[in-house]
């Protein structure tokens, strides 16, 4: 992973290497450009010297013909000793063009020091014209000196002439490409800091982005950064946040869900409670009056009667108990039959109800008061209206694991809107009631109760019947059976 | 927005990457060669041809056959010299070879004490080996090793007899020469005079000039007005053969003169090819040049010692104006 500040580091030191790299080349150009004048230069003084060094040896031979004491003496011999050591040096500056003139110029000095010396020993030995001639010689030579250097350094003005423009040239041109090495390094540097600058700030962008997103409730965008350095770390710490954060608000949301229905089915509750409540007085007053009227009646003799007393009496009170507890499909049959034989005793030969009950399956735990308030909408629909009255029909059968559980009649029947608002919820039927129960509370509390919907279902014929089925399954889940007992 | 900017930039690379490589090859290319130093004391063998006329035809060609044969000699030579016969600055340059202890001088023979007493005495001193060339000094005088060159006195018979072939045996000759006739010159009239001297018709006038142009056009002015029969010019000097016919030619008629010179002069050539000369006696200078080098070389590694005092000599042949002769 290349960090923010690695890249930095790598940008300026390739930049610094850059930059030294010219400017070592550069100095060493310059060096050697330097290095060459240089020894030109000194060509040129060298033969200055010569020049010097030969008309200085004149003036002290001079002194000393004039004067042959020990000290001119020295002086001469000490000037011959130097044009001899530039004798020497001017033998380094032979070259293939001035060959010839330089080794003309060497053997012209080796003259100068003969004839020098020549002049001395005439000295010497007194010969007074040997002596002047020779120093007249020495002259010349020494003037011929002069001039050859003269000759030759208009030689290597002339030889060395294109080479010097081409220094000059060069050290122009040196300061051009001074000039475009500067804007193209410049060039180079903004666009490498450009390009630097974006990769840093375009996961920023991207990262700046995707929290705006966040910060609009936008939980399901993922954050995709594309970079390898710290930004690409945070972005994906980020990702795993927002994940996170998804996964609460889900969590949340179910939980809302689930709170809500609780509410539904407390409310549902508190409302039968307080119906139950309301009526609170009357059937434990009734149900007394009941069983005292029942006594009375089988004291009477009226034995009929009295049953049927018994009857209404323990329907009142399975209603006052069973609202809000789970009881067997039993208990829920007994009471049934209990209903009928109420409902028998009104219409007596205009009920017909015939039961078709598979006995395996009453051990099935059902909600309290299911069937009793659809049998209930079967007589005031079915039997009530009709003079002729009608047949009610329970069957009770297995399907697999499921319990279906059909009630018949033959009314005029519903329609097929009806049946629609029916379930939905829409049409409110409790009306007329007596246990105060009305088929959208059964639905709904079969619903609550094994956490399936479309328990229920209608099918009906106008004029030949209609018929209520409700399939529940054997078994209902554990989790659903806690929820409605802790409601 | 950003598109632009790394367009702009990539632009402004490559223009400066251009400009960068153009210049770093101009300021890097490497320089010329300087020429290689010697540094070992290789001593080749130095000649030196020494002339008194510089940048004239005739020795121009001297010196390019010289140099020709020191290459294939594989010496070094080079030609040095004064311009316009500046004698003092060819005795200068003389003693300036002998005192820079070259291998060996040609020089242009000058019949003069100067000149004389250098070679005879300081290039003897030093051991310098003299050969003159074209103009010779005799070897009693100067101790040259030997002479390469025309022989002069040969020349001068052969234009001798063309004048002979060309105007008959009776006239007027006048023979234009320098006030102090120089050893070459000697030679060519001698040449002459041996020629003529057999015709007793042909008369002989013989006078001395010096040499600036103002004085060769009056003393041939004289000349025509002590002879003016005279037929006939020669010009032992090639130089003066110039303003004399600029003087013939301003008082009369060029073409009937027989005029003769040699070709050593300045003009010599031009002055042929205008018709305004009937003939020239022409030399080999380019083999003069050669042989001298040659004979020179010969003596210094030893092959042929001595050389022959006399000379070796080279062609001369007579050349004649092809112009409106009749």
């Amino acid at each position: 992973m290349t960090t923010i500040q690695r890249k930095i580091w790598l940008l300026v030191s390739v930049m610094l290497l850059i930059m030294g790299i010219i400017w070592m080349t550069l100095t060493y150009y310059n060096q050697q450009t330097q290095e060459q004048t240089n020894s030109i230069l000194q060509r040129y003084l060298r033969l200055n010297e010569v020049t010097i060094a030969s008309q200085k040896m004149i003036t002290d031979l001079n002194n000393y013909l004039l004067d042959p004491t020990e000290i001119h003496k020295v002086q001469i011999e000490k000037s011959i000793k130097t044009i001899e050591e530039v004798q020497q040096d001017v033998v380094k500056l032979r070259n293939e063009e001035n060959a010839f003139s330089v080794t003309n110029y060497i053997h012209l000095i080796d003259s100068l020091v003969e004839t020098a010396n020549r002049s001395i020993l005439f000295s010497e030995e007194q010969e007074l014209e040997g002596s002047t001639n020779e120093f007249n010689e020495a002259n010349r030579i020494s003037m011929y000196i002069s001039e050859m250097t003269l000759t030759i350094l208009e030689r290597e003005l002339k030889t060395y002439n294109l080479f010097y423009r081409e220094i000059i040239d060069q050290s122009e041109e040196l300061k051009k490409l001074g000039i475009w090495i500067l804007l193209l390094v410049t060039a180079v540097l903004l666009l490498a800091t450009y390009w630097f600058s974006l990769s840093i700030t375009k996961p920023v962008h991207q990262l700046t982005k995707a929290a705006n997103e966040l910060a609009h409730g936008r939980f399901n965008q993922k954050i995709k950064v594309e970079s390898n350095d710290e930004i690409a770390f945070l972005a994906q710490t980020f990702d795993t946040m927002r994940i996170n954060i998804n996964d609460l608000i889900l969590e949340i949301q179910q939980k809302a869900q689930l709170e809500h229905e609780l509410q539904q089915s407390k409310l549902l509750l508190k409302e039968s409670q307080l119906k139950s409540l309301q009526s609170q007085i009357n059937p434990h007053f009734l149900f007394n009056t009941l069983n005292t009227l029942s006594k009375k009646a089988y004291l009477d003799g009226a034995e009929e009667t009295s049953d049927l007393l018994v009857s209404v009496a323990g329907l009142l009170r399975y209603n006052l108990k069973r609202i809000d507890r789970p009881v067997t499909l039993y208990e829920e049959v007994l009471v049934l039959y209990q209903y009928m034989e109420i409902q028998r005793a009104r219409f007596a030969d205009r009920l017909h109800f015939e039961a078709n009950i598979d006995e395996s399956c009453l051990h099935v735990n059902i909600p309290g008061l299911t069937l009793q308030p659809i049998i209930e909408n079967a007589v005031i629909h079915a039997i009530e209206p009709e003079e002729d009255g009608g047949t009610i029909s329970v069957r009770i059968s297995r399907d697999g694991s499921w319990i279906i559980m059909e009630i018949e009649d033959s009314g005029k029947g519903i329609s097929q809107e009806n049946i629609e608002l029916l379930l939905s919820g829409h049409l409110d039927t409790n009306v007329g009631h007596s246990t105060g129960i009305g088929f959208q509370n059964v639905v709904k509390r079969l619903q609550l109760f094994y956490g399936v919907e479309n328990l229920v279902s209608i099918e009906s014929e106008e004029g030949i019947g209609t018929k209520v089925i409700i399939q529940i399954p054997e078994t209902r889940e554990e989790v659903n059976d806690e929820t409605i007992n802790r409601g | 927005m950003r598109k632009t900017i790394v367009l702009l930039l990539g632009a402004l690379i490559i223009i400066f990457s251009y400009l960068t490589i153009v210049s770093a090859t101009k300021a890097f290319r490497s320089s010329s060669e300087l020429p290689a130093s010697l540094s070992e004391m290789e001593d080749s063998i130095r000649l030196v041809l020494i002339t008194q006329e510089l940048d004239t035809p005739f020795w121009n060609k001297v010196g390019q056959g010289a140099k020709q044969q020191a290459k294939l000699e594989n010496v070094e030579l080079e030609v040095w010299g004064s311009y316009g016969n500046n004698e003092d600055d060819f005795l200068k340059k003389m003693e300036i070879a002998i005192h820079s202890k070259v291998d060996g001088i040609i020089v242009q023979g000058l019949d003069t004490d100067e000149f004389k007493e250098l070679t005879k005495i300081k290039a003897a001193f030093y051991g310098i080996p003299v050969i003159t060339v074209a103009n010779d000094v005799p070897v009693e005088e100067s101790l040259r090793k030997t002479y390469v060159g025309s022989d002069q006195f040969g020349a001068g018979k052969m234009v001798a007899y063309e004048l002979i072939k060309e105007m008959g045996t009776s006239g007027e000759v006048i023979v234009l020469r320098d006030e102090v006739q120089a050893y070459y010159q000697k030679e060519r009239l001698a040449g002459i005079q041996d020629v003529l001297e057999n015709y007793p018709e042909i008369d002989i006038i013989i006078r001395g000039t010096e040499d600036t142009n103002e004085q060769v056009i009056s003393t041939t002015q004289q000349l025509m007005n002590d002879a003016p029969r005279a037929t006939a010019f020669i010009a032992i000097n090639a130089n003066y053969a110039g303003p004399m016919i600029q003087e013939i030619g301003r008082r009369t008629q060029v073409e009937p003169y027989h005029i003769y010179t040699f070709d050593d002069g300045v003009e010599s050539t031009t002055l042929l090819e205008q018709g305004k000369l009937d003939g020239i006696l022409e030399q080999k200078p380019e083999q003069m040049g050669q042989e001298s080098v040659k004979w020179l070389m010969e003596w210094i590694s030893g092959e042929t010692v001595p050389l022959n005092s006399g000379g070796y000599l080279t062609e001369t042949k007579m050349l004649v104006s092809d112009g409106d002769k009749p």
